[in-house]
């Protein structure tokens, strides 16, 4: 039998579940932490969250965030506070997707979205600047036209949750502690946030299930 | 256990036993026995005040330990430290957290984030949660207390650093605590900015973000600065600097301490002036003239900008040409022009200084003395500029020598100094007549008199006024060399590395190494293999030379006669009748715009090599970014035009450049790459020997002024029409607008109100000023800065005159 024994694991595959998509035609649901290309977020009023502290620009392992801080205008404030981001840019030919530059943002201004389609012909589109990073109006990712996906597919883009605390303290696990983001409201806690604090499921946000539905 | 040194003690720290200075704070000692003890408001060059309590250890003078702050106590003989123990830590939980109550925590947008101690120390010492939940204590964000710094009061620690630095070393006490307890809070006085030339400091000293720099404000973060050490050469103190870059732009200058220079303090001037260097005006490019349009001047490249500019020097032929300027470069590059100069272009006519200064001779000759000298001697004497507005740090050097040592300042000058509220007596002389005082003194019974005789003396020697020429500063120096035969000399000249252009050369008359003309060492004679042996002419005769049309070719280096040299009306009509003009720039100055091909040079900041300050103390610059377009360094330059004129100066490094310094200079033998490179080279290396001699010439005494005359004094204040000044954005809003001022007495008898234009008028020019009056002056004289925005006093002046007066008029 010896030279047959190698087909037995493809006789027993041949009648189980296909677990292969027949992708692009037909696309998988992501995970809910999926890391795709970043957003910058802005306030329900429309202000920008990015506050321009370098801070995902230091912690970059690829280097490849490049953000200078300016003086926000007084009449027409670009973000909350003293300092704007005036310069933004995320190189993609170097990103990694670790996502630690969102970890390190105190205002959750960067966020990765799950758009993760898109190619380049030369280096400049391969630059990601303000204008293709900060969302749109309505919130929403703004569609570059080298990028691949459709309606729907940018829901819930910050799907990035806290691994734990900002004082990574476990107690305060999952708990939402940041402010309204356009287009979504407050983000969606983790899968058990629910159960672990009532008092948190009066607020209006997506569960994950819910956003996988839509999706 | 004492082994009796004298003043020496012995104390206890966490079980180590330090030797210590009798008297000295706990602190200071546990630093150099290498234990870190947490602190806000101490700091090495100040007075301890006690504020913070965050230097609480556990001392134990044989009553038991007990918490007592390390930065006021002093050490004594059997004291036992421990800088661990519980009590300690909770001391400095305790205390970090008090200090966090009202603190805003906006470390991401705080421009201290990153390499702030009250972060570092609350992660390092700090009790990781706060129980305080209460709204913080708020105050209106940044407030500007002067043009160049901001103030939040939310993050101020009260650490008192600040108004400390103010008070006690600057001597600008403009900004102070106003309110008591919970809203105390600093402040400057109302309606009054904190406009202290050394503003800046206080930026570096605070512990906290709360007083930032308007020039940085936002620039960069810590983390993504790169710094290297380098040496300021704004002026000619020579300060220790930190260099930082951020994405090969300059964006912040730090002072470094040195013992020896600048105790890590800088003026403004120097701190924010790596605007000029990032500045949009750079020359990039060559430029020349518009063969058909005068007025044009045309983009060129390198090898037909210096094939014009061969051209033009072999035409004039070494006769005919004058080399003018020199101070803007590194040692190596005025040796390499000093080489070019005489080697190949066989002319003896380059001088660094403008006419401003004091004749190189002079400077050789003069025991030399070091500021530290100056910070000991029983007497200084000043007889030259204001050094508040020309020698920042020197000023603060010396005011901090006459108000916590024992050093006596005197000043002789025509007109108010900024030295004078430390000064023991501020002499007021006449324009020019300064020797003639001085000598008064001496031979009178004056205590003074006898201190200067007895004491050691130490005489700060320069131009008190561009509108004298400098037989007075001769003549004061003369006569201390005459009476005061013990006394050591500091000279005052201004300009970054004129010291070091003079010891290289780049003065008619003398060689590289403090040699005279006529005695050339012989390795020097060797490498160079000629050099001329008359002596050729300064800047004044080489002017006077163009203006005749005997010079024909001159080279400006770094040089702007125009608006630096005493008599604009000789260098306009030097630049008009000189046939070429080749400048070698930075920046398009008033005399570089009127040149006919100029070269782009690096800038500070984009070169290395060494400098000199005024001392004599040779130390290292260091390159920090890339320069922009074609630029090129002063020595490439030398060496592309040696090739041109058919010659070799056979240099190829900087490196390379100063090994070959350091053969042929006799007073820098010795002085090696390899102890450049040290960390020797950081204090600085003091070279002193010199074996010129000068002879004094005979000087005469300076006209009576006429009745009708005012005689005109004129020096510089620090925010002036400067190249560096006012390519900085940030700088050239201080320079203010020149006023005349005068003795009201003088303004009523000729019938005009202070603060209304007047006709000024010269031997030299007619001009229309406002005039004001000012009681601090002396009657008979009117003062006028040198060079400010739209309006330099060089256009009344005539160089050759020993002083200059001049007439007003109502309009
Ligand atoms: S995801 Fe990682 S690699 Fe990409 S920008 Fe953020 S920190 Fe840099
Ligand atoms: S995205 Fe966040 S971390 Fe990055 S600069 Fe903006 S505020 Fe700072
Ligand atoms: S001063 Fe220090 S602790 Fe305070 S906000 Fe600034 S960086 Fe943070
Ligand atoms: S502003 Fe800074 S230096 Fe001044 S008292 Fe406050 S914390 Fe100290
Ligand atoms: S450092 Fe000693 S009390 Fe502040």
């Amino acid at each position: 039998m010896g030279y047959l024994d190698g087909f037995k694991v493809t006789f027993k595959k041949l009648f189980e579940e296909r677990v292969t998509t027949e992708y692009p035609k037909e696309k998988r649901p992501k995970p809910p932490r999926f890391h795709g290309r970043h957003v910058l977020n802005r306030y329900e009023d429309g202000m920008e969250k990015c506050i321009g502290c370098e801070l995902c620009a230091g912690v970059c392992p690829a280097k490849c965030i490049y953000v200078r801080g300016a003086d926000n205008p007084e009449t027409e404030p670009v973000s909350p506070g003293e300092r704007y981001g005036y310069v933004y840019e995320i190189n993609y030919l170097r990103c990694i997707h670790c996502d630690l530059c969102v970890e390190a943002c105190p205002t959750e201004a960067i966020t990765e979205s799950k758009l993760f389609e898109f190619s380049f012909a030369n280096r400049s589109d391969a630059i990601y600047t303000k204008d293709e990073l900060v969302v749109d109006d309505d919130g929403q990712p703004k569609r570059q036209p080298w990028e691949l996906w459709h309606d729907g597919d940018d829901l819930a883009t910050s799907g990035w949750m806290r691994a734990t605390a900002p004082s990574g303290n476990p107690d305060y696990q999952n708990r939402v502690g940041w402010s309204g983001e356009l287009g979504y409201g407050v983000r969606a806690p983790e899968t058990g946030q629910q159960e672990k604090f009532p008092e948190l499921s009066d607020l209006d946000f997506l569960t994950e299930d819910q956003a996988e539905e839509q999706h | 256990m004492s082994d009796s040194v004298p003043n020496e003690v012995s104390v206890n720290i966490n079980g180590a036993e330090v030797r210590a200075k009798a008297g000295e704070m706990l602190i200071a000692a546990a630093d150099r026995a290498g234990v870190h003890i947490p602190r806000f408001c101490y700091h090495e060059r100040m007075s301890s005040v006690g504020m913070c309590r965050m230097c609480l250890v556990d001392v134990d003078t044989g009553r038991g330990p007990m918490l007592q702050p390390s930065c006021m106590v002093p050490v004594a003989e059997g004291m036992s430290v421990d800088t661990q123990s519980e009590d300690t830590k909770r001391a400095q939980e305790g205390i970090l957290e008090f200090l966090l109550v009202n603190h805003p925590l906006d470390c991401p947008v705080c421009d201290k984030g990153g390499e702030c101690p009250l972060q570092d120390q609350t992660m390092a010492y700090g009790p990781g949660e706060s129980r305080f939940v209460e709204e913080k204590r708020h105050y209106e964000k940044p407030i500007p207390i002067s043009d160049l710094v901001h103030l939040d009061r939310e993050r101020c620690i009260l650490c008192d650093r600040c108004t400390r630095f103010a008070d006690e070393i600057a001597g600008d006490p403009l900004i102070h605590f106003t309110e008591r307890g919970n809203s105390t809070q600093v402040l400057t006085f109302p309606d009054e900015p904190f406009s202290s030339y050394f503003s800046g400091n206080t930026v570096q000293i605070c512990p906290v973000g709360a007083l930032t720099a308007a020039p940085y404000r936002f620039k960069a973060r810590p983390w993504d600065l790169d710094q290297v050490e380098s040496t300021c050469t704004t002026c000619s103190m020579g300060c220790r600097t930190a260099v930082q870059s951020s994405r090969n732009e300059l964006v912040r200058y730090l002072g470094v301490d040195i013992e020896s220079v600048n105790h890590g303090w800088l003026c403004d001037k120097g701190r924010f002036n790596f605007e000029a260097t990032n500045s949009e005006e750079r020359l990039t490019v060559p430029l020349i003239r518009d063969p058909n349009d005068e007025r044009q001047l045309l983009g060129s490249d390198w090898g037909s900008a210096l094939a014009n500019a061969a051209e033009a020097i072999l035409d004039a032929g070494s006769d005919g040409i004058g080399i003018i300027g020199g101070s803007r470069l590194t040692n190596e590059d005025a040796y390499a022009w000093s080489k070019l100069a005489r080697s190949i272009i066989r002319t003896d006519n380059l001088d660094a200084q403008l006419g401003d200064g004091l004749p190189a001779e002079l400077v050789h000759s003069l025991p030399p003395a070091t500021i530290a000298d100056a910070c000991e001697a029983d007497t200084v004497l000043v007889v030259g500029p204001d050094l508040k507005e020309e020698l920042a740090i020197l000023h603060l050097r010396l005011r901090g020598a006459a108000t916590k040592g024992h050093t006596k300042v005197v000043e002789i000058n025509a007109a108010p100094s900024g030295c004078e509220p430390y000064v023991e007596r501020a002499i007021r002389c006449g324009s020019g007549e300064a020797a003639k005082y001085l000598g008064e003194i001496l031979n009178s019974d004056d205590d003074l008199a006898t201190r200067l005789r007895e004491g050691s003396v130490v005489a700060v020697v320069g131009r008190s006024s561009m509108a004298e020429s400098d037989h007075s500063s001769i003549a004061v120096a003369a006569l201390i060399r005459d009476e005061l035969p013990h006394a050591t000399f500091l000279t005052a000249l201004r300009r970054g590395n004129v010291r070091g252009a003079l010891d290289m050369g780049l003065a008619p008359g003398v060689l590289p190494g403090r040699t005279a003309i006529d005695n050339p060492s012989s390795a020097l004679d060797d490498i160079w293999g000629y050099t001329p042996s008359m002596k050729g002419l300064d800047t004044t005769g080489m002017l006077q030379a163009a203006a005749e049309g005997k010079i024909r070719t001159l080279v400006l280096l770094g040089a702007d006669p125009l608006s630096d040299f005493p008599d604009r009306n000789l260098a306009a009509e030097a630049i008009q009748r000189a046939e070429t003009v080749i400048s070698l720039d930075n920046f398009l100055t008033a005399s570089s715009a009127q040149a006919d091909i100029i070269l782009p040079t690096t800038a500070y900041g984009e070169q290395g090599g060494t400098t000199t300050n005024l001392e004599g103390r040779i130390s290292r610059l260091t390159q920090k970014i890339t320069p922009p377009g074609s630029v090129r360094d002063d020595w490439m330059i030398a060496t592309e035009l040696a090739w041109r004129l058919g010659g070799d100066l056979n240099l190829t490094s900087k490196e390379q450049i100063w090994r070959e310094i350091e053969q042929v200079a006799p007073s820098h033998a010795g002085v090696t790459v390899e102890r450049i490179m040290s960390e020797e080279a950081r204090e600085g290396i003091l070279v002193q020997e010199s074996s010129v001699e000068y002879i004094f010439p005979s000087v005469q005494e300076p006209p009576i002024a006429d009745g009708y005359g005012l005689r005109l004094i004129s020096g510089r204040k620090l925010w002036d029409a400067s190249t560096t000044t006012s390519m900085s954005p940030s700088l050239r809003p201080l320079a203010e607008a020149p006023v005349l001022k005068v003795h009201p007495t003088d303004l009523q008898r000729l019938g005009i109100l202070s603060g209304s234009d007047v006709r000024v008028i010269s031997t030299r020019s007619t001009e229309n000023l406002k005039a004001v009056a000012d009681e601090s002056l002396e009657r008979g004289t009117a003062l006028l800065p040198f060079n400010q925005p739209g309006f330099g006093a060089n256009r009344f002046i005539d160089a050759t005159a020993a002083v200059n007066d001049i007439r007003i008029e109502t309009l």
